[in-house]
């Protein structure tokens, strides 16, 4: 797991103080590509003389990316900095979206304050299902996670009081002082405000003392305890701040289809963000954005492809339900075998590359 | 996954005439599942659908208009059929859906209801017939569903009475009934208004059993089954699983009579349940593919659209899929002489003005059907079929009809 930022820093930028080599950007120019980044999406939304900068589409694909990428961010969180495995990501994905609507529809909580409650519920259950993590590590974990997938769908399937069971639950629309936001346009700010926020506190983790023992605990646990460390605390910990991230997601998922039912939190999503956090890199917070970017604009890149070669060869077009399913794994695969550091560490080498051109070593 | 259907823009080429004087197309958003769990009776439905749409521009379109429709293939996912109707009602100002299961069309009963875009689903949930919310049983509103059939709990009902005078004929006194389904909005919507209506009848209504949707081993429901001793067992789920569960209770040396729902039995899933499948007495909602109804002819040239041939065997959904579109059809139409045209509002408006209405080609393959303001049970008229093999030679028969009376207390229910 090469995370660490420090071994591609290039050569000749020196720290002299601890204090700089723990910046959340690692250089100026890199903190002013992140502002312009945020201000360009500020403005993605809008409608400048009746011309749309982006299609609803392209705005529905990066609202999607959104809310994935603050989930996968909790469960880069804790697989690439803790060291952890959980199969069961979706499960908490899910419980934060019944949780955010279940608390605006039976109290009457507004929307606003239901998604971070949503997150926090989500965190208790997280932690609940973390504690095996004290005692059991690698493929044991992976399974005993699995169980929490299972039984929280199952009981989303059932807790008709909380989920309305098998038929599902409305999630109302986000408002803000009484002002209700219905369109993509509006949404988009809100799932931006939450991402900024959330990666921004992301990485501070990692630059805070809880950061750095996450990292301990990922490197070598029994170091780790012989420095005093409590692995229990730092693990369910780990799980708890994970499942936050995927209740924050998940409840603005729910607000923004209006609608949560069971089946959208199966198994295969967990996978699918556990694919993202392992494409973007784990333990890169970058990585997990550029993952998830990857793995939610994949199907619908395959998807234009295989229309357009559907439309050449009039043959293909029963087949494009399986190619794209197939194109997706096989890039799983080409990346892990060409690409195992995933995105954020290519994305590294092109940086460099540009950075000591033409006098690359 | 989603083939896009642009049938508007072929049609309009080969049939200039139809786009003389028409303004832009009506825009349809149909769903259908073609991959997912309860796909073996999503495909002929949707094709039925599909086929249906594009003869309807071949034959000049709705008003002089063509319909502009987009197929496509949500896999039974109900998230996936939100996301999807929002771009259809957001972007493509699309004016109906044609829709598919159960979960999905319940789930978008109110963003219908707001958006004031009316939902023809192959759902046929007994929950989607009450416009008005007055239903005594807690119904809430659906103004702007429909569907073409027999609501699953009148067809669950007429099977109910069947067996009733079965159990006469049989002797058997205070025969046992139970409910076979997965735990999902499609399978429990008759679940509770069938039970009571058992009940009613003398019936001793045992647990309800479940099975899942998807296709498996399903020999521990078969042997919970022949322990309850239940005489009669209604199939709540489609085709697919239901021919897994009649194999494994054939395995298992299950005696009950079987029961199937409208969705749960027809010419494909008897063939391949094959002698398991013998005996089994399911719903029909409208003509088979024998029948000699008049409207026929018009569902044969209609199925060449898709089957240039003509040889291909439809089975029973295909039908309901056409009458589907048909009605639709024919409240458009109704709608293009109000005030506003094509509209959402004025499709429900003419939808609840018919009165036993067929579609003029379709007569006897559709079933008489009135809709009213405060009543969207289309039809209480069941068919009641039997599945027969023996040996390899399969076929399908028509073991009678119910009329459901159109109770006040069973609206919504």
């Amino acid at each position: 797991m090469a995370s660490t930022a420090s071994a591609l820093i290039p050569c000749g930028q020196f720290k002299t103080e601890y204090r700089k080599d723990t910046t959340i950007f690692p250089t100026p120019m890199s903190r002013g590509f992140a502002i312009a980044a945020v201000l360009l999406l500020c403005i993605a939304p809008l409608q400048i003389g009746g011309v749309e900068l982006l299609s609803p589409y392209q705005l529905n694909i990066l609202i999607q990316i959104g809310y994935y990428g603050i989930a996968a961010l909790g469960l880069n969180i804790l697989v690439g900095f803790t060291g952890q495995i959980s199969l069961g990501h979706a499960a908490f994905f899910g419980f934060g979206a019944f949780a955010s609507a279940w608390l605006n529809n039976d109290f009457g909580v507004p929307v606003f304050w239901a998604i971070p409650l949503a997150g926090l519920m989500t965190t208790v259950v997280g932690m609940l299902f973390g504690i095996p993590a004290a005692r059991i590590k690698g493929l044991y974990l992976a399974i005993a996670t699995f169980a929490a997938q299972f039984i929280l769908e199952d009981f989303f399937a059932r807790a008709d009081w909380f989920t309305g069971g098998s038929s599902g639950t409305i999630a109302q629309s986000f408002s803000i002082f009484g002002f209700a936001i219905t369109g993509d346009r509006q949404y988009f700010y809100v799932v931006l405000a939450y991402m900024v926020v959330l990666f921004l506190l992301g990485a501070n983790l990692l630059r805070s003392r809880d950061g750095r023992a996450f990292v301990a605990v990922r490197d070598h646990y029994l170091s780790a305890e012989i420095m005093g460390i409590n692995l229990t605390k730092y693990r369910v910990l780990s799980f708890g701040v994970a499942a936050f991230y995927a209740g924050v997601g998940g409840a603005l998922f729910g607000h923004y289809l209006s609608f949560v039912s069971a089946e959208s939190f199966t198994i295969l999503l967990s996978i699918q963000f556990l694919g993202m956090i392992i494409i973007g890199g784990l333990g890169s917070v970058m990585g997990t954005l550029m993952g998830t970017a990857f793995m939610v604009l994949l199907p619908e890149v395959v998807q234009a492809f295989s229309q357009t070669a559907g439309n050449v060869f009039p043959a293909l077009t029963d087949g494009i339900a399986f190619l794209k399913e197939g194109a997706i794994g096989l890039a799983i695969v080409l990346f892990l075998i060409f690409e195992p550091d995933g995105l954020a560490h290519r994305w590294k080498m092109i940086k460099a590359y540009w950075k000591l051109y033409p006098f690359s070593y | 996954m989603k083939p896009t259907v642009l049938a508007a823009a072929a049609a309009a080429l080969a049939f200039g005439a139809g786009t003389a004087f028409a303004a832009d197309p009506v825009f349809v958003g149909h769903l259908v599942d073609y991959t997912g769990p309860t796909s073996d009776v999503g495909k002929p439905y949707g094709q039925g659908v599909a086929d249906a749409l594009a003869y309807i521009n071949k034959s000049g379109g709705v008003a002089g208009r063509q319909l502009k429709f987009e197929t496509v293939d949500y896999s039974y996912n109900a998230p996936r059929a939100i996301s999807l109707y929002k771009k259809w009602v957001g972007t493509d100002k699309a004016v109906a859906i044609q829709g598919w299961g159960t979960a999905d069309t319940e789930a978008l009963v109110g963003f219908q209801a707001a958006d004031k875009v009316p939902n023809f689903s192959a759902s046929y949930s007994g929950h989607l017939t009450d416009p008005a919310g007055k239903g005594p049983k807690g119904s809430k509103p659906a103004p702007y569903n429909f569907f073409y059939g027999p609501s699953y709990s009148d067809g669950c009902r007429a099977l109910v009475q069947w067996a009733a005078e079965d159990a006469k004929k049989k002797g058997i006194d205070k025969p046992k009934f139970v409910h076979l389904g997965d735990n999902h909005p499609y399978p429990n919507a008759p679940k509770e208004g069938c039970a009571a209506y058992a009940t009613e009848l003398g019936f001793q209504v045992m647990p309800p059993i479940q099975y899942s949707l998807k296709p498996g081993d399903f020999k521990a429901q078969c042997l919970s089954l022949k322990d309850s001793g239940a005489h009669y067992a209604f199939l709540a789920n489609t085709g697919g699983s239901t021919i897994s569960l009649l194999k494994s209770c054939e395995t298992v040396g299950v005696s009950t009579q079987f029961l199937a729902n409208v969705w749960g039995m027809d010419e494909n899933a008897l063939r391949t349940a094959g002698d398991a499948a013998d005996g089994v007495m399911f719903v029909v909602g409208g003509a088979d593919w024998k029948s000699d109804a008049p409207g026929m002819k018009t569902v044969r040239e209609i199925s060449k659209i898709s089957d240039a041939s003509g040889n291909e065997y439809r089975p029973v959904h295909y039908m309901r899929g056409i009458c589907s579109a048909f009605y639709m059809r024919d409240a458009m139409a109704a709608a293009s002489k109000m005030d506003g045209g094509i509209t959402g509002p004025n499709i429900k408006a003419a939808m609840e003005q018919m009165k036993d209405h067929v579609p003029a080609e379709l007569e006897g393959v559709c079933i008489p059907s009135t809709w009213t303001a405060e009543d969207h049970r289309g039809t209480t008229k069941v068919f009641i079929y039997r599945a027969n093999s023996k040996g390899g030679e399969q076929s399908i028969s028509k073991a009678g009809e119910a009329e459901i009376p159109r109770k006040a207390e069973w609206l919504g229910w």
